[in-house]
């Protein structure tokens, strides 16, 4: 049993034409047992940072709390707010802070930079950072998301579109993991603002 | 006689005073004033600008308003430096209350804890004392908007309406007399009853004219901070702009003018 697999999670972010999305399951297991449908694991920031925290759940929501903390003091310091790379440097460092008692939480960042573009990262449990263009994937099916999103990504697809695909890769992943699913939760990030929709999949 | 126990923060005089504490309050009111008044729907702070040079780059939006965190924020008055690792101290602490309760921390908690760091400085270790004076401005659930004052000393105290900084004094007794009073209906029993958020403004400016005495009031000698609730019951922190500060102070102005006609 690995410690990453207790909860599950599955979740992609795509970059879009001047927008980025980011998906997630909905389900929180003990194992087998699954014990909700509506757990969140996808976070927003700031209207220009959303962060997907997958892995063990207790972590996920430990670090929203300590990158909330990290966030505030970070806006009232310098009376600005925190562009997503700047974040996602931030979430690395915490992260090897731990090194030898880490997070158990393989995070996503995905957001607009302040010329609006989109920013996509990803990261191990102990902060090793990876910056994409295109996608990045996490959680207990990343076999079957890499699969999807190599297959149905297309660059420079408008807002409506990138939800379609971002949907559509979703659930078609987590339908072969039995520890991921139960429905799933879409976020599309434009500098206009952010549309968000739960999407209706297997419940099992 | 004060010689032989002033230049040691911890060590009482035989008068049974701490002058190093003393001399820090002396510090104080050097410095530019600010004015607080708690108002029925929220809190006003005016402070006076002073611009030392015109070169001066200015580095963050106020040298006087800090924000603390989402329901609470404070005005300075003294050594800028000292405050800057107060404001720091009180930021960690809303910081770390909120992460541990999940909750925001209670105004008087958070100036309780800046204030026990002050006192540890005029107790402890031999370190001169912090020579800054606050004033705190917060909104929590239980106790709705509240104004705190505190000293080098570490003691602080609620207020409905206080001044600090230099001549203060002066400041406060024209509080005395016009606060409770400047609304338009008093109740029936005499009581005070405490203005809005615009008559508080108006107040206020009316106090740093006082004290600004010599000077001619003008809307880039004054900043004036509004903390009030949106209707979503979210804090608002608000430094008026140039205009909105230059529409109060005209207000100020019509009102003494057509007061000495009557």
């Amino acid at each position: 049993m690995s410690i990453l697999e207790y909860n599950g999670a599955a979740m992609i972010a795509m970059a879009g034409k001047d927008c980025v999305g980011i998906a997630a399951d909905r389900r929180l297991g003990i194992q087998a047992q699954t014990v909700s449908t509506d757990f969140t694991k996808v976070f927003k920031m700031n209207d220009n940072i959303h962060v997907g925290l997958g892995g063990l759940a207790t972590d996920v929501q430990t670090l929203h709390n300590v990158l909330k903390f990290r966030m505030g003091l970070y806006e009232l310091r310098e009376e600005r707010e925190m562009t997503p790379q700047v974040f996602s440097h931030l979430l690395s460092t915490l992260l090897y802070e731990k090194r030898f008692g880490p997070y158990f939480v393989e995070p996503i960042v995905a957001g607009l930079d302040d010329k609006n573009k989109p920013f996509l990262s990803s990261m191990d449990l102990i902060g090793a950072p990876v910056q994409t263009k295109d996608f990045v994937v996490s959680g207990t099916c990343t076999g079957n998301l890499y699969g999807m999103c190599e297959t149905l990504y297309k660059p420079d697809l408008e807002a409506d579109a990138l939800f379609e695909t971002l949907a559509q890769a979703l659930l078609a992943s987590v339908d072969r993991d039995a520890l991921s699913g139960w429905g799933g939760v879409v976020h599309i990030i434009t500098k206009d603002g952010v549309t968000t929709r739960e999407l209706k999949g297997r419940q099992d | 006689m004060a010689r032989r126990y002033d230049s040691s923060t911890t060590t009482f005089s035989p008068e049974g005073r701490l002058h190093q504490v003393e001399y820090a309050i002396e510090a104080i009111n050097n410095a530019g004033t600010c004015v607080g008044i708690l108002a029925r729907d929220g809190i006003v702070m005016a402070s006076e600008r002073r611009i030392t040079s015109g070169l001066l780059a200015p580095a963050k939006t106020s040298e006087k308003t800090y924000k603390l965190c989402p329901h609470a924020a404070c005005n300075v008055a003294g050594l800028t430096a000292d405050a800057n690792i107060l404001i720091d101290q009180a930021r960690l602490r809303a910081g770390r209350y909120h992460y541990q309760y999940q909750e925001p921390i209670p105004v008087e908690q958070l100036v309780e804890h800046v204030c026990n760091y002050k006192q540890s400085y005029t107790q402890y270790g031999g370190l001169r004392p912090f020579g800054v004076a606050f004033l705190f401005a917060g909104y929590d659930e239980k106790h709705g908007f509240q104004l705190y004052q505190s000293d080098p000393s570490g003691n602080y105290s609620g207020w409905k309406a206080t001044v600090i900084g230099a001549n203060n004094q002066a400041g406060k007794s024209l509080l005395k007399s016009e606060y409770g009073s400047s609304s338009a209906e008093m109740a029936d029993e005499g009581e005070e009853t405490s203005p809005d958020v615009a008559g508080a403004l108006r107040l206020a400016v009316k106090v740093l004219n006082k004290t600004m005495d010599g000077t001619a009031a003008a809307a880039e000698k004054m900043e004036l901070f509004t903390m009030t609730l949106d209707e979503s019951s979210e804090v608002v922190h608000h430094i008026l702009t140039q205009k909105e500060a230059q529409e109060v102070i005209d207000q100020v102005e019509a009102e003494t003018a057509s007061a000495g006609d009557s």
